[in-house]
């Protein structure tokens, strides 16, 4: 089988991360890197062929020249191949027009399940894994917490199943392949690239793809055609000095007035 | 010659730096100091990044890589104080590698499963000899032992870092452990390889107490002032991170002539130890100095950063032993005037 994983290359969560002027996000001022969530999807295709599923599993990402550092550090975790859609005309470009060229790329390269980490680190949507099943006409299973293939064969076929633990109850789904998950950070923590994995990833093939190739106008995305845009941002303001409440046997009251007062009581 | 690493050493670099953040945090080192020995379960999991045999051939299982790869992930090892002995284990690698390489011991320190420890000529202390699974063992002859640890006569000495467990040997020779003779220029390559391993912690170890200490002086407040806004402490940090510089190309310096044995190998590893401990000697005495008194306690995690340091400064050759080897190699072995008599 074919296992697609999806990986986003951003800019690093624990930097002083912001906005260009015209409310995209800046990647000049922080360095970038393959996302921590998407990590977790890695994991999680890297445990299904581990577990004697026979399948080739291909990274996919859309970004700049740069992004192929996520492609590379995913490859030395394992996996067989990449792919890199990489235009100047993305630039800019929302879920929905990212959706839609993720799709077209994952369409071209064939597919039995898709697997995304359950958002991305900087722009923490969540939505592109169920524009993505829609796209591909396909069933969806997001935000699983475990996830397992079986009866799959040569000719495909086969189910996913995964266990979703919501507030108030825990699902176990499951779906025919193909489909597309979504996995969260608590499916397993993610392994360390081994320096045999960093070496071999050299050898492994990244196909560069531009929107021509898949068939993508350029209308069709990029800031102008996006539906969601960032119209302004404001830096948070600093941590304001808490107050501290001096308990001379009526400290509890104190509490409880504060509280009250901000209305969490 | 390009001073600096290619994109597989930083590839390599920032798989055990990421490693290391999560797994040997201040708590991990305190937990080595309070063990018998330091090698811990990460020991396995180093192995499985490909750290414990990165310098064990392609054919025992391991990566064959050099003294710049080893240099660059000890570094990182100096950054976090990694309490195991990666660095023994790869001057004992090296030597197995070429006299004893039938014995197993080389895959198995790949895989993980053991460790090694070495004692070369001139030297009293063995790191985890107890713990360890071999004992490499060179004698100013030339002659190179493998021998059982649990054969040796090992009395336990105290470090300053007691995350290091220190070991005298009693050891008999017999024909047995025997493995070659006249082995000394590959002892005196064991011993360079030790120093050069020294001077990459100690960089590692530079770095690591200067951010602590420039994280520190940015929050610290006192009389209504960060610190870190004065200009004298400004230039206690600056003046670590000059002498780091300055060392960093130094230690490069001497990883590329030693993986090429080249004939200023001896030099440059000479050269790369003194600047480094003087980088670590500097760092550790600025750092505390701007931390104040919460830096001398045992409680705050500085110490323990400055007493590996502290450790490294002397073990393989102190910066006197290494002067003396650069002097030699200017100046031949002329003898020193000695002290006249009247």
């Amino acid at each position: 089988m074919k296992i697609v994983v999806c990986v986003k290359y951003v800019p690093d969560a624990t930097g002083d991360r912001g906005f260009n002027d015209d409310g995209t996000t800046d990647r000049e001022s922080v360095d970038s890197l393959l996302s921590e969530l998407d990590e977790y999807a890695i994991e999680q295709a890297l445990k299904i062929v581990e577990s004697g599923v026979e399948a080739e599993i291909t990274y996919l990402t859309v970004g700049p020249d740069d992004a192929k550092d996520a492609l590379r550090k995913a490859l030395a975790m394992g996996g067989d191949n990449a792919i890199h859609v990489n235009d100047d005309d993305i630039a800019g470009t929302d879920a929905l027009g990212t959706s839609l060229i993720l799709a077209k790329a994952i369409e071209r390269a064939g597919f039995d399940l898709v697997i995304c980490g359950m958002a991305s680190t900087d722009a923490s949507m969540g939505v592109v894994p169920a524009m993505l099943a829609e796209r591909l006409g396909v069933p969806q299973v997001t935000y699983l917490d475990e996830v397992t293939v079986e009866g799959t064969t040569v000719k495909g076929g086969g189910t996913v199943k995964g266990r979703r633990e919501g507030d108030v109850a825990t699902e176990l789904i499951e779906a025919a392949l193909p489909a597309v998950v979504s996995v969260t950070d608590r499916t397993g923590e993610a392994r360390y690239p081994s320096f045999k994995g960093i070496m071999a990833a050299k050898k492994k093939n990244v196909e560069a793809l531009d929107l021509d190739d898949l068939g993508i106008e350029s209308d069709q995305v990029g800031l102008s055609a996006a539906w969601s845009i960032v119209d302004t941002a404001t830096k948070r303001p600093p941590r304001a000095k808490g107050e501290v409440v001096e308990d001379e046997g009526e400290g509890g009251v104190q509490l409880a007035g504060f509280l009250a007062a901000k209305k969490f009581i | 010659m390009r001073l600096a690493y290619t994109e597989d050493q930083e590839l390599f670099r920032d798989t055990v730096r990421d490693f290391l953040a999560d797994r040997c945090t201040g708590t991990d080192v305190r937990a080595a100091w309070a063990a018998d020995s330091a090698i811990s379960t990460r020991w396995a999991e180093l192995a499985k990044v490909g750290v414990t045999g990165i310098v064990v051939p392609e054919e025992h299982d391991g990566l064959g890589m050099g003294d710049e790869e080893l240099a660059a992930v000890l570094v990182e090892t100096g950054y976090a104080a990694l309490p195991e002995p990666l660095l023994e284990s790869a001057v004992a690698v090296g030597l197995l590698a070429e006299f004893a390489a039938d014995a197993g011991w080389l895959a198995e320190i790949a895989a993980g499963r053991a460790t090694a420890s070495v004692l070369l000529p001139g030297r009293r202390l063995a790191v985890e000899a107890a713990a360890a699974d071999v004992l490499v063992i060179g004698l100013d002859n030339g002659d190179l032992h493998v021998t059982d640890p649990g054969a040796c006569e090992l009395t336990a000495h105290r470090s300053v870092d007691r995350s290091r467990k220190l070991y005298t040997v009693g050891f008999q020779p017999t024909p047995e452990t025997l493995v070659a003779s006249g082995a000394q220029r590959a002892l005196a390559r064991a011993s360079n390889r030790g120093a050069l391993g020294a001077a990459a912690q100690l960089l590692g170890l530079t770095r690591r107490m200067l951010d602590m200490t420039v994280d520190y002086a940015k929050q610290r407040v006192q009389r209504g002032v960060r610190i870190g806004t004065h200009q004298s402490v400004q230039h206690h940090l600056a003046n670590v991170l000059i002498k780091l510089e300055f060392a960093r190309p130094v230690v490069l310096r001497a990883a590329y002539s030693l993986a090429r044995d080249l004939p200023s190998a001896d030099r440059d590893v000479s050269m790369a130890k003194i600047y480094a401990g003087e980088a670590a000697d500097l760092a550790a005495r600025n750092c505390l100095q701007v931390h104040g008194a919460i830096g001398y306690t045992e409680e705050h995690d500085l110490q323990l950063f400055m007493k590996r340091a502290w450790a490294l400064g002397t073990a393989w050759g102190d910066a006197g032993e290494h002067r003396d080897r650069i002097a030699t190699d200017l100046l031949g072995d002329a003898p020193a005037p000695s002290t006249p008599s009247f």
